[in-house]
């Protein structure tokens, strides 16, 4: 491999990782946009999502061993998995918010977001007692097909999580800016109480929130265990982790902002891998969000905002 | 608490009293300490750990194997949700817990190295025994900080398990004369088992003349190491070699294989001698790897391979190797009470712990005996590589893991 | 139980007993492992008094309180285990001589093994570590809140990282080997239990006691302000930044202690030790004792270590044993061990959903006022125009010439001119009024004159020197004090604990003065609680007996009247009244004016905003008006009144008949 080989080879591993921590980061976003809440619980129904996934392409009869499929077959199972496996998270994430969250919604401080730290705590352990704890092998009906430009490779399993990461980050703006709940969303956003008077339901806004982003989140552990082959109890943290770093270094509650931060930690982890030592990419993620918040304290794409005095 | 204590004893007295049932004529009881991370991230093989030591206290329960003694299994944990897995603090206060019961007078344990630097002085006062069925790090029986490991004289701290002074040494030299390796690169998962393995390989590596090309850390808890094997494709080297366990290990053998040439010899140490490296590492990417035992060869004899069975059937899951040393360990204490016992002796830690260190114990991985230091005498190390047979399942530890040799001594 | 302890001296009791108990403990319990854990439950209780400081006074959300835990336990480690060993030379002469070092030979060589002693490791690394939660604060505490829980959740995962990344000096992942044991006067630790024990009940006693004395202060009640309300706070003269990085460093050298103290005991460290989970667990003890409460985090602590180590594993074998006795197989699997995190986040939604405030909250509730307390010392007539009130409130002679002089001042949001090209002047003594309808720049011109906001040009002179741009403290320090037209106090502070923040910046008490309480700090709190109380009657029993009535369960116009006396407790120059008068009824109002008036009279200088017309008439000299951020007219109130322009602009015709009628 010559150098340009390997600069180029880093920057597919580089985007593919960023292209699913920009799934995870639109959730956190979302979320955020909406309640200002750090959502830890986020991190594991990722995690079960890859889980949810798992089942679902067992049931299609997708298993270890099983031959790959193609053509139509192919794109029918991929979109059921990934219909099931949303749907299923984004329910999730609703119940989460039914239960766990509501009945803090008017209370200031740390709570909710607490609250959420013991959900993510009973989620991971009960994936942990029931499923145990050793890594699952996580089939693919993916045929592997790759293409070589010059020394650098790139397979059919980085197309795909490039595309459905695009696909549903366009269908999300699309909903954002157009749809008439996407307009109460960004309403809300700004601000709940004068959106509450303008007959906006906040509560169906807020289920909405929750169940994109969860369902976002359940994507991306489908694409997770597509891309990596595996899926475990403990892949939520890490992960989760280093997407909200992108969502805030993108300018949390910023949907573009997610995507960019996404990309540019992917980047970073790929390039830090090379030039420095993988060993010490998390300190390199940390110290840019640093410097990003010290100079920018609302993110690269954030909006600099009045003080809400 | 006393009080506590008073209250559960009342309790289970009397539920006693209302299901009484005929008792046996009493026999001494004697403990054997079980100390394992049962809480957090290390639980599943703390459990198969816990279930190998316990299958050989209820074996020698039920023939007798030592006659007017019974054993009873004291089962501690030293994880903490406090830690999120082994916890040292917590590793000390199981010390003490077995200290303080007069009736201990073996124990098992602990799997984590760091576990074991806090309990080790604590043991060794208490004058109790302690085989670690898992903890590998050589600092502990190194007669450099025997002041600080055993600090009342005699060793107390053995293993049934070599140290990484041994695994990796030999690994380097096979990687070297029979792999004839020239370039290597290095990787260990960050841990404690790992980091030390691997910087033993590395050191034996560069002394037989071995061009390291780089020796670099992946984060167990990240998913995704394309960038390093990428950057290990760019050098090109020879071989590379992975100090760790299977929670990074599943992932760097599954994107190995998709990055690096499938020709390039990779290998590692026990760590990858698990269930996981067949089913959720699988085939074809475990395909080639070796992976190296600290004990002679010996899951293919029958008696083995019906241990094997015998564990799946009790426990309803496929043992690993720290199972296997775990279960030695227990024979090991068993069989020195029964050496005590046999002199007509009281059976006391003192006893208990010389009988340990003068005994030659017949166990699954052969005869264990141990030196001045604690360390288990017989220091082979046996290679195996994966290599998938279909006449047998596919997690069958015993037929996938092909058996190639030993591993030369330096 | 709150009744009892209500009194002094059953609390003195019922605390010597306690005290009594935790001495008699390891002589009562003859098991070293029962003590251990109590040993542990302290460390984790000095931890969370720690981090309590951090979150429950101060409001800073921190998920990475095990960096400084780390931080402290590797200072201490790497200074005393066998780990960093330079060659000897002469230069280790002298600190052999302070048995700070000692020389060795392991064979290859006389190499340094370095002896700190434990008792000195301690404040060093408190010290250390409170250095370095400077250095890290001091960037990131500007952040919002949020942003600080995920940057300091960073930091969290750098400390073990690095500390796993440099084997050199930390040994990496296989952990320190041979960490010192203290020794005290020749009596070496060791692994015993006990002295262990001692040791972390002093430290827990000392740092609950400095936890007291900072809570009880100048300090804590800045803290406390700026956790309520930091906007407020800083305009009411907490240099939030300052106290932020306090709190922070005050947080992290608990931390340091702590660690020192829990590796001593261990003689070893990994860096798995201070992970996430770490962090996590000291906010639950926070969070499960009540964040805020002293007493509440070391229970808290206390309970879920012991839990643990103590009832969970007994749970087990209780439950083995039981379904021993009736024969059922599925009792005897149940491991409850493995289940420890789960039932912690079960619990921890739990309390956050039904206990929020914790076991045992920081607020202290108070008794619903009688009806004669209600009624004590009824309001004076006329005003505080009394000599005790001059006393009490202390107004310096307002001097002569314009004592607020505002020029061309401009102020834009984004696309939007708040204010454009204002001029204003407030002559001293005199009593100015700003006019205008809604969105015309009034609040935002009180913001940019007490620091709030920042301006694009113009000029503030305040007595003669430029203020624009100076910070909100700085601004109150100068003598400028206000209240909000959306009422800022710090609500769930009781009114007392309101004034006195109002006079933080005319009190000195650092934090060690804080802690040591000598005379001189003794004498300054005791004047400035008279000063408090005397501010409060001069309201008369409309404060007085609601003195420890939190803020929140006040009446709407009784919250008013706090904020104004929080302002006048910071022996202000110039007053602004930001519509001081909202929302209260015509008496009330008629009351509020008259007072105001008063406090004109005794030499106070006022700028307000009004919206009552007959309030504006009957107090200011001048009155301003303001009409979408330009200034319409000035002139006396009379004036402005005839003024068409401002008819047209603010009033609107129908007000303008009204008037005229009139």
């Amino acid at each position: 491999m010559t150098t340009a080989d390997v600069y180029l080879q880093q920057c597919i591993n580089g985007l593919s990782l960023g292209a699913m921590y920009a799934l995870l980061a639109l959730g956190f976003t979302l979320v955020y946009g909406i309640l200002e809440l750090i959502n830890f619980a986020h991190f594991n129904v990722f995690m079960v999502g890859s889980f949810v996934g798992l089942g679902t392409l067992s049931l299609f009869g997708v298993v270890p061993g099983a031959a790959s499929l193609s053509g139509f077959m192919l794109a029918a199972v991929l979109l059921g998995t990934l219909l099931v496996t949303m749907v299923t998270s984004g329910a999730l994430g609703v119940a989460i918010e039914r239960i766990a969250l509501r009945p803090l919604r008017d209370v200031r401080g740390p709570a909710a977001m607490i609250t959420t730290i013991g959900v993510s705590y009973v989620l991971f352990n009960l994936v942990l007692l029931v499923l145990g704890a050793d890594s699952k092998n996580f089939p693919t009906p993916l045929p592997s097909v790759s293409f070589a430009i010059g020394g650098a490779v790139l397979r059919l399993r980085e197309i795909l999580i490039w595309a459905v990461s695009l696909v549903l980050m366009g269908l999300l703006t699309w909903f954002v800016q157009f749809t008439r709940m996407g307009r109460a969303m960004r309403a809300t956003a700004q601000d709940p109480e004068a959106a509450r008077m303008m007959g906006v339901e906040v509560d169906r806004v807020i289920i909405m929130a929750f169940f994109l982003g969860s369902a976002l989140a359940g994507a991306g552990g489908l694409m997770f265990g597509l891309y990596y082959n595996f899926t475990s109890y403990i892949i939520g943290f890490t992960a989760g982790l280093r997407a909200f770093t992108a969502a805030v270094l993108g300018g949390i509650g910023n949907v573009p902002g997610a995507m960019l931060g996404g990309l540019i930690i992917g980047l970073v982890e790929a390039m830090g891998g090379q030039l420095i030592s993988a060993s010490w990419a998390d300190v390199i993620i940390f110290s840019i969000l640093v410097l990003v918040l010290v100079f920018r304290p609302s993110g690269l794409l954030g909006r600099v905002a009045p003080n809400k005095s | 608490m006393k009080s506590r204590r008073r209250v559960l004893l009342a309790a289970s007295a009397l539920a006693g009293l209302l299901l009484a049932r005929p008792g046996l004529a009493a026999d001494q009881v004697v403990k054997i300490g079980i100390d394992a991370s049962l809480t957090g991230g290390d639980a599943q093989s703390a459990l198969l750990v816990k279930n190998g030591a316990v299958m050989a206290i209820d074996e020698a329960n039920a023939k007798h194997e030592v006659p007017g003694v019974k054993f009873e299994a004291m089962v501690l944990d030293d994880g903490t949700a406090t830690a999120g897995q082994y916890d040292p603090a917590q590793g000390a206060i199981n010390a003490r817990k077995m200290v303080a019961d007069r009736a201990v007078v073996g124990a098992v344990g602990p799997q984590m190295s760091g576990v074991g630097k806090a309990m080790a002085p604590i043991l060794s006062w208490g004058d109790l025994a302690i085989i670690t069925p898992s903890s590998t790090n050589p600092d502990l029986t190194d007669p450099k900080f025997a002041q600080q490991y055993r600090p009342a004289g005699k060793p107390i701290y053995f293993r049934t398990v070599a140290t990484d002074a041994y695994q990796g040494p030999n690994m380097a030299n096979y990687y070297a004369d029979t792999l004839k390796v020239k370039t290597l690169y290095i990787l260990d998962d960050t841990g404690a088992y790992g980091e030390g393995l691997s910087n033993a390989f590395q050191a034996q590596a560069e002394k037989k003349g071995v061009k390291i090309l780089g020796h670099d850390k992946i984060d167990p808890k990240a998913a995704d190491y394309a960038a390093v094997l990428t950057k290990i494709k760019q050098l090109n080297p020879d071989g590379l070699y992975y100090g760790g366990v299977m929670q990074a290990g599943v992932k760097l053998v599954k994107q190995a294989y998709e990055i690096l040439p499938h020709s390039m010899p990779k290998g590692g140490g026990d760590g990858l001698i698990t269930p996981e490296m067949l089913t959720a590492a699988g085939f074809p990417a475990a395909e080639g790897w070796y992976c190296t035992n600290a004990s002679p060869h010996v899951t293919e004899d029958p008696a083995a391979q019906a241990w094997v069975t015998a564990y799946k059937a009790k426990f309803n899951v496929l043992p690993d190797d720290y199972a296997i040393t775990s279960y030695d360990a227990s024979l090991v204490i068993i069989d020195a009470v029964k050496t005590v016992a046999a002199t007509g002796k009281k059976v006391t830690r003192d006893a208990v712990r010389d009988a340990i260190q003068a005994g030659k114990v017949k166990t699954l991985q052969g005869v264990v005996s141990f030196d001045a230091n604690g360390d288990i005498e017989d220091r082979v190390i046996s290679i195996f590589q994966v290599h998938y047979d279909k006449a047998f399942p596919q997690d069958d530890m015993i037929h996938q893991f092909k058996y190639v040799g030993v591993a030369p001594q330096s | 139980m709150k009744g009892l302890f209500a009194r002094p001296a059953a609390r003195r009791a019922g605390l010597a007993l306690l005290i009594l108990g935790l001495l008699a403990f390891p002589y009562a319990e003859g098991n070293d492992a029962d003590i251990d854990s109590m040993a542990n439950a302290a460390c984790y209780a000095a931890l969370a008094l720690g981090l309590n400081i951090v979150v429950g006074f101060a409001g800073l959300l921190d998920l990475g309180y095990a960096a400084f835990f780390a931080i402290g336990a590797y200072f201490y480690g790497v200074f005393t285990a066998f780990q960093v060993m330079p060659h000897w030379s002469s230069f280790w002469q002298p600190f052999a001589m302070l048995h700070l070092v000692e020389k060795l030979n392991q064979g290859s060589g006389d190499v340094v093994h370095f002896t700190l002693s434990f008792w000195l490791a301690l404040p060093l690394a408190a010290l250390v570590a409170a250095g370095c939660g400077v250095l890290f604060g001091a960037p990131t505490l500007r952040l919002r809140g949020d942003y600080l829980a995920i940057v300091t959740l960073g930091f969290g995962e750098i400390v073990p990282i690095v500390a796993r990344n440099t084997p050199s000096v930390t040994n990496g992942a296989a952990g320190l080997n041979g960490v010192q044991a203290p020794s005290l006067f020749g009596y070496n630790f060791n692994v015993q239990a006990i002295p262990y024990y001692y040791v972390g009940l002093a430290l827990v006693a000392l740092l609950m006691f400095v936890s007291i004395r900072l809570r009880d202060s100048r300090i804590g009640r800045a803290w406390m302000a700026i956790r309520e309300d930091e906007t407020a706070a800083s305009a009411m003269g907490v240099d939030r930044t300052r106290l932020k990085l306090l709190a922070f460093a005050i947080g992290a050298a608990f931390a340091g202690a702590s660690g020192v103290f829990y590796i001593a005991k261990l003689q070893t460290a990994t860096p798995d030790m201070f992970g996430f989970p770490v962090s996590v667990m000291i906010l639950v003890m926070v969070v499960l004792g009540g964040m805020g409460s002293v007493w509440g985090v070391v229970v808290g602590a206390v309970l879920l270590t012991l839990l643990q180590s103590w009832f969970l594993p007994d749970l087990t074998d209780w439950t083995h044993a039981l379904g021993e006795q009736i024969g059922s197989q599925w009792l005897q699997q149940i491991d409850f061990a493995r289940s420890t995190e789960l039932i912690f986040g079960v619990l921890l939604v739990l309390m956050m959903l039904f206990r929020r405030d914790g076991l045992i909250p920081a607020a202290r509730g108070s008794a619903a006022l009688s009806f004669e307390q209600q009624n004590v010392a009824g309001v004076q007539r006329g005003g505080f125009a009394s000599t005790e009130a001059a006393e009490v409130l202390g107004f310096a002679a307002p001097g002569v010439g314009n004592l607020l002089e505002v020029r061309g001042v401009t102020v834009r949001f984004g696309g939007l001119t708040a204010l454009n090209k204002v001029d204003l002047v407030v002559p001293a003594g005199g009593v100015v009024a700003v006019i205008g309808p809604n969105g015309s720049g009034k609040s935002t011109l009180f913001n940019v004159i007490t620091g709030l906001v920042a301006a694009e040009s113009g000029s503030i002179r305040f007595n003669g020197a430029e203020i624009l741009g100076l910070p909100p403290h700085t601004i109150l320090a100068r003598g400028l004090a206000r209240t909000f037209q959306n009422i800022r106090l710090f609500a769930n502070l009781p009114v007392l604990d309101n004034i006195l923040i109002g006079q933080h910046a005319r009190l000195r008490t650092g934090p060690i003065g804080a802690v040591l309480r000598g005379p001189g700090t003794r004498g300054e709190e005791r004047a400035a609680l008279l000063r408090a109380r005397g501010i409060a009657g001069l309201f008369g029993n409309r404060l007085t007996p609601r003195l420890q009535q939190t803020v929140s369960h006040l009446s709407y116009a009784n919250r008013r009247r706090v904020e104004i006396a929080r302002a006048l407790a910071s022996r202000p120059r110039l007053l602004l009244l930001d519509e001081p008068t909202a929302g209260m009824n015509p008496a009330e109002t008629l009351e509020l004016a008259e007072q105001i008036r008063s406090l004109h009279k005794l030499g106070l200088t006022v700028l307000l905003i009004e919206h009552k017309l007959d309030v504006v008439t009957q107090l200011a000299d001048t009155v301003v008006v303001l009409d979408h951020g330009d200034k319409l007219a000035e002139g006396r109130p009379d004036e402005v009144r005839r003024n068409e322009e401002v008819l047209r602009a603010y009033l609107g015709r129908a007000a303008r008949e009204a008037l005229d009628a009139a």
